[in-house]
């Protein structure tokens, strides 16, 4: 038998496909990029994947996370989509909630985007259900056939089924299910209790349409990346990254392919929450910079925040996903003047033409310039030195665009750059801590992400964080947090009933069901039974209240212990509790198949006296804690010696990503490659 | 002018930044913490932060109409307590209509925030939500009172908390005047939730940057909204237009109300003049100036500068005329419960316009027709009030479509209400709820369509709907139709009771129910000139129907899906 000792985990995002081998014998990782290929995506993946070295016939777990899903939706590149819904009601999806994107409220000519779904292609069927689950009129079962003969004529090829009230009563869409999938095998079919079992139809329709959207073309790629995989001699585990962290099965990933839309932004936290393991540390923020935008997560004791809210492009999504805030700020944002007010974004400069450095075309400059010109990046080492950049064009655009116009010196100019991508950064980061009533100033701050690393420094000054935690290949993280990841499975169901005892013990009854529901699908993915375990959660809120907290049911939990834990934590996101009855939402189960891990180890090696091994030179560059220019010793991260500190100001280079240090600061490397600032 | 030297442009972006997020930071402790769905689901709420002198700094909504009438209530709120006597940690609650710009549900509470050794307010923060009883005559909407004091429980800028202290006594007055004090004092610990991170988060500003530099700042992002605002009016032509259109009744008699507008351009100046209307009426329609000046500020901002979050800057090329007891400047005692009548008019700045300007869309549907059910709920005997907003066509626009059954223009981050959600807070059952074919003005662009919701009820409860334009049609521009059927609400529809509804209330008993309509949008261009393919793909998706297809857009489509042109059509283009 083969020895397997590489896990291999593969992140596609929309330059570049980062993959990164682990070889658990020699503890080695190896870190290899290769351009995403947009028209057969897994050709990019295969060529990053070969780039490793590592042997397929050698590797245990193969990881995967991919935006195919996403880009479908965007592009509007899925397949074509109907939807069979109650008779009465087949514009559900395309009346909507009525509103406009916070960002068009004064848009008075608002277009709205191209729909999923054509209203020809969305059909009523007679059947209904009342808000207690009660069947007011049967379903009936030859108009749904009907329906489906219909769709497919026009040329559909993959259905939504979502009927109101399903989330009471199951009966009729897994009947629709079953119906169309034996007369038509040809047609996808989604239906919307396999995705969400809560109410607002809306939602759960258009979470239906988008697994609908999405499923033939993902499952059409995974088949064919796992075939070639397979080709080429691998034989392990071929696991997909979920939206809301953790991994599945492929074959799952096939049943639900929504799931994976947001699989890579969850590597990072992914990847966050195991560097927090790993390190001891339990509240931390993560900070993802790439090249148009900037995405930053919460993590308290361990566990970031789920919602149920996802988006895209307004289209709501009501699948477990981390509660990621988004801005478009990042490499390549856009800094302009706007009568007098310097502006950053959001338009982005994107990989093309790129900043202005990048000598492509483009004259408006970026923050990336702006970084250059702060004497963060060198002309020559960037992409480990693959790239060079043009200094003297950046420097000129930010002196006629902004300096100029600003009245004052290019390095002014360039330091405010990112003072004003800074302010708007604080503001997204305490937007998603304050809402839940947290100090920021009690978290560590995980950068990466290609600039993550360089503004994080910075942002930890301005926010009073006690700490930035630079993680090792931070451009490539993602892919690191999916080589953590567990197998995970959700499952909830709304119940709606006000908490007491008799309630709680009922809730027992469906917590137990729903336990084995995600028990039969972690069985289903090769997971021993010793090595799955099940988390029971309880959504509460007040009665008349809409928001809901998640509240962990332990065993031992009876109606009082559980209606303490929702208003202490009540009280510590909101300030307040209230003297009102709690009610009970959702009923929920996190079913996890514990995975065996690498643990990274940089071995015993003593520590050295000092980094002059690591210095490799020294430049100019912008100290933001004296506001002025001054000599930045540089280091090369891979020669740093553990447990000795560097004081700033100070550059640590590596291939892909720098970390700044300013002169009120101290770095030190810690013993599992992480970089500490403070 | 002061001596201060000028902060750099860099600074006062950073310090616009901080600002405008502690309004986002307040917006969503308020969403996260309210207990009324018309806050946490419908959206129905504004919140603004002002300078000492009362400016809009940054803003976030909610409605639209409720942050312009916030920018009037602050100044009348600490003109009637007297600035010498707010102190840190007050918290003022005002709903007296003809100075919150609002009817009496929709109370403001501000609360002044004041920096280190400051005498007088720096700043104050302002929440003003919709609350769902304050003890009106009727439970939920009053629809035909015709006096303020029919209106709800009246609070003439009162202080609520004292210097960090909430008053017991007030909070007593507030609790026996409500049927739903559960709900009120829990949206009310919401929006006090909401002040106190706003006041954190100004004080931190204050300390980053200094006072001194913060007010600087605040008056360059004042005076680049201005410069803004005033190069997008230079860029209008001048000139000077009027406009009427219809409301329906005053809710008592059945009059149709006659609302005008005129509007005037010269060079950066933007004047609005509603003097033309009706003088006030007896019924609850009448609009509190405050209310007027916002609907006529939120046309100005989406006609001026619809990106960039408001500050006070950005409305300083705008006047708002109207002599007091006009409709659109109620006085006391008028009644103002139903002030939804600023829907209807909301559009009249662009019908004006569209006279001597390109860039205008057609009318939307132009009304709100939404309904709410009150009553006590069968499953456990408590009080319900459920509403819904309900979607309307948008007008076609010189370049495209009129979306269809979107939210009202002036409530545009608004939601309509979930079915699932109605049916479970209430006893009432949806039969249908669909777009309705045809219901698009014809145009080059069409209107969008409207919808059509039919509800029957399973135990016996209260209906109001809130019709306020059925008499006459949104209106269409360059050749566009009007669209042909428009807002109506048929209560007990197929029975010999059937009744053609405006804004009133119903008891509904099971089994009974509506059939509402909402209107679609004007069309924009002749309908011969819309692209024949268009028509083709309006036919197939049954946005228009095959008779309207060859009647009004001279396009005949065969059931095959093929499509060629009319004589009509082809005459058009022959000319």
């Amino acid at each position: 038998m083969t020895e397997r000792k590489y896990r291999l985990a593969v992140d596609i995002g929309g330059t570049f496909v980062d993959a990164i081998s682990y070889n658990e014998q020699s503890g080695e990782i190896t870190v290899r990029k290769a351009p995403t290929t947009p028209a057969a995506p897994a050709d990019g993946v295969i060529t990053a994947t070969q780039a490793t070295e590592a042997s397929l016939e050698e590797a245990s777990v193969y990881t995967h996370g991919t935006t195919l899903g996403l880009n479908a939706i965007l592009e509007r590149k899925g397949a074509v989509t109907g939807i069979i819904t109650n008779a009465g009601f087949r514009d559900i999806f395309e009346i909507a909630r009525g509103d406009l994107p916070s960002g068009s409220k004064y848009d008075f000519q608002y277009r709205r985007p191209e729909l999923l779904v054509k209203r020809r292609h969305t059909v009523g069927v007679p059947g209904r259900i009342d808000h207690r689950g009660k069947v007011v009129t049967d379903l009936d079962r030859q108009a749904v056939v009907e329906a489906g003969r219909l769709l497919s004529d026009r040329g559909v090829e993959s259905v939504a089924v979502c009927f109101l009230h399903s989330y009471a009563n199951t009966e009729h869409e897994e009947a629709a299910k079953s119906l169309l999938t034996s007369a038509f095998p040809d047609l996808s079919v989604s239906v919307s209790i396999d995705l969400v079992r809560e109410y607002h139809e809306y939602e759960r329709t258009s979470t239906a349409v988008a697994d609908a959207y999405i499923r033939p073309i993902l499952g059409k790629y995974l088949t064919d990346l796992e075939e070639r995989l397979r080709a080429r001699g691998f034989d392990g585990s071929f696991l997909i990254m979920r939206s809301a962290g953790g991994a599945m099965t492929s074959e799952i990933a096939r049943v639900s392919p929504l799931l994976t839309v947001f699989s890579g932004p969850a590597g990072g936290i992914a990847g966050t929450i195991s560097l927090g393991e790993s390190t001891g540390r339990s509240s931390l923020i993560s900070f993802d910079v790439g090249g148009t935008s900037l995405d930053a997560c919460v993590i308290v004791d361990g566990a970031p925040t789920e919602v149920y809210e996802a988006e895209i492009e307004a289209l709501p999504i009501r699948i477990p996903v981390f509660d990621i805030r988004t801005i478009g700020a990042g490499g390549g944002s856009i800094a302009w003047m706007d009568k007098g007010l310097l502006r950053v974004g959001p338009h982005s400069a994107g990989a093309v033409p790129g900043p202005i450095c990048y000598g492509r075309g483009n004259t408006e400059p970026t923050v990336t310039d702006a970084a250059l010109c702060l004497g963060y990046l060198a002309a020559d080492e960037f992409l480990g030195g693959e790239m060079s950049l043009d200094r003297e064009a950046a420097v000129r655009g930010v002196t006629e665009k902004l300096a100029e116009p600003l009245g004052m010196s290019t390095e002014r100019a360039a330091a405010s750059v990112f003072d004003v991508l800074l302010a708007r950064t604080v503001g997204a980061i305490r937007e998603i801590t304050v809402e839940r009533g947290l100090d920021p100033r009690e978290f560590s701050l995980v950068a990466f992400g290609g600039a993550g690393p360089m503004l994080a420094p910075l942002l930890a000054r301005e926010m009073e964080l006690p700490e930035v935690v630079v993680p090792a290949a931070p451009a490539v993280f993602s892919a690191w947090g999916m080589l953590m990841s567990d197998l995970e499975y959700d499952v909830g169901q709304t119940v709606l009933t006000m908490l007491d005892d008799a309630t709680l013990a009922q809730m027992q009854g469906v917590l137990a069901q729903l336990e084995s529901e995600a028990d039969g699908v972690l069985a289903a993915q090769s997971v021993p039974p010793e090595n799955r375990v099940f988390m029971r959660h309880l959504d509460l809120r007040y009665n008349g209240q809409e928001h809901t907290l998640s509240v962990e049911l332990e065993e031992a939990d009876d109606q009082e212990s559980v209606a303490a834990k929702f208003h202490q934590q009540h009280l510590e996101r909101y300030g307040h509790k209230l003297n009102e009855e709690v009610q009970i939402l959702t009923a929920r189960v996190r079913g996890v198949g514990l995975l065996d891990k690498p643990s990274r180890h940089l071995g015993d090696q003593s520590s050295g006296i000092d980094q002059t091994a690591s210095r490799v030179g020294e430049r100019h560059a912008f100290d933001f804690a004296t506001r002025e220019r001054r000599v930045f010793p540089i280091y090369e991260r891979s020669l740093l010696q553990p447990e000795v500190e560097i004081e700033g100001p100070a550059i640590i280079r590596e291939p892909t990503s720098v970390t700044i240090v300013h002169s009120d600061q101290i770095a030190v490397p810690d013993r599992l490659g992480n970089l500490v600032v403070r | 002018m002061s001596a201060r030297p000028k902060l750099d442009g860099a600074t006062v972006e950073v310090i616009r930044h901080y600002l405008n997020s502690t309004a986002e930071q307040m917006r969503r402790t308020l969403v996260r913490t309210a207990f009324n769905p018309v806050i946490y689901e419908v959206l129905d709420f504004g919140i603004s932060v002002y300078d000492r002198h009362r400016r809009l700094i940054s803003e976030s909504s909610g409605i639209l109409s409720f942050l312009g009438a916030n920018d009037f209530a602050i100044h009348k709120g600490v003109e009637k307590v007297g600035i010498e006597n707010l102190h840190p940690g007050d918290v003022v609650i005002i709903n007296v209509p003809y100075w919150s710009g609002a009817h009496a549900a929709d109370a403001m509470l501000f609360t002044p925030v004041f920096g280190e050794g400051s005498d007088l307010p720096d700043a104050y923060l302002a929440v003003r939500a919709h609350w769902m009883d304050l003890g009106a005559k009727d439970p939920g909407y009053v629809l035909d009172s015709t006096s303020v004091h029919q209106e709800g429980l009246i609070l003439p800028a009162v202080k609520l908390i004292k210097r960090g202290v909430v008053d017991p006594q007030i909070m007593a007055i507030l609790r026996y005047n409500s049927r739903m004090p559960e709900t009120i004092i829990g949206d009310f610990n919401a929006q006090i939730s909401a002040m106190r991170v706003g006041e954190r988060r100004l004080r931190q500003i204050w300390d980053k940057f200094g006072l001194a530099d913060v007010d600087a700042a605040i008056d360059m992002i004042i005076s680049h909204g201005a410069e803004t605002a005033r190069e997008a009016v230079r860029a209008m032509p001048d000139g000077q237009w009027s406009a009427h259109d219809w409301l329906d009744d005053d809710g008592v008699s059945h009059d149709l109300i006659r609302m005008a507008v005129t509007v005037t351009i010269e060079g950066d100046k933007f004047t609005v003049d509603y003097g033309d209307s009706d003088p006030g009426v007896p019924g609850p329609v009448n609009i509190p100036f405050g209310s007027t000046l916002s609907q006529a500020k939120n046309v100005f901002k989406s006609l001026t500068t619809p990106e960039t979050p408001a500050n006070h800057g950005h409305y300083q090329p705008l006047e708002v005329i109207c002599p007091p007891g006009n409709l659109f400047h109620a006085v006391y005692p008028a009644a103002t419960y139903t002030l939804w009548s600023t829907m209807v008019s909301f559009e009249l700045i662009n019908k004006a316009l569209a006279q001597g300007m390109d860039h205008i869309a057609a009318s939307s549907g132009s009304d709100e027709p939404g309904f709410m059910a009150v009553g006590t709920h069968p499953d456990n005997g408590e009080m319900y009030s459920v509403s819904n907003n309900e979607g309307i066509g948008w007008g076609g626009t010189p370049e495209h479509d009129g979306s269809n059954a979107l939210q009202h223009l002036s409530t545009t981050a608004v939601r309509n209400t979930s079915m699932e959600v109605l049916e479970h807070k209430s006893p009432i059952f949806h039969e249908r709820l669909e777009l309705r074919r045809d219901s698009g003005g014809a145009g080059k662009w069409r209107g969008g369509l409207g919808v059509c919701r039919e509800v029957t009820w399973v135990a016996v409860g209260e209906l109001l709907s809130m019709k306020k334009k059925t008499k006459t049609r949104p209106w269409a521009l360059r050749g566009g139709h009007e669209p042909e059927t428009t807002n109506t609400m048929i209560v007990w529809p197929d029975t010999d009771r059937a009744h053609r509804a405006r804004m009133e209330r119903f008891t509904m008993q099971p089994g009974e129910g509506f059939r509402n309509f909402s209107a679609g949008g004007g069309g924009w261009g002749d309908p011969l000139d819309r692209p024949i393919e268009l028509v083709r793909e309006d036919v197939l998706d049954e946005y228009v129907s095959v008779e309207k297809a060859e009647e009004v857009y001279g396009v005949r489509v065969e059931p095959d899906g093929t499509a060629t042109p009319t004589a009509a059509r082809l005459e058009r283009q022959a000319s």
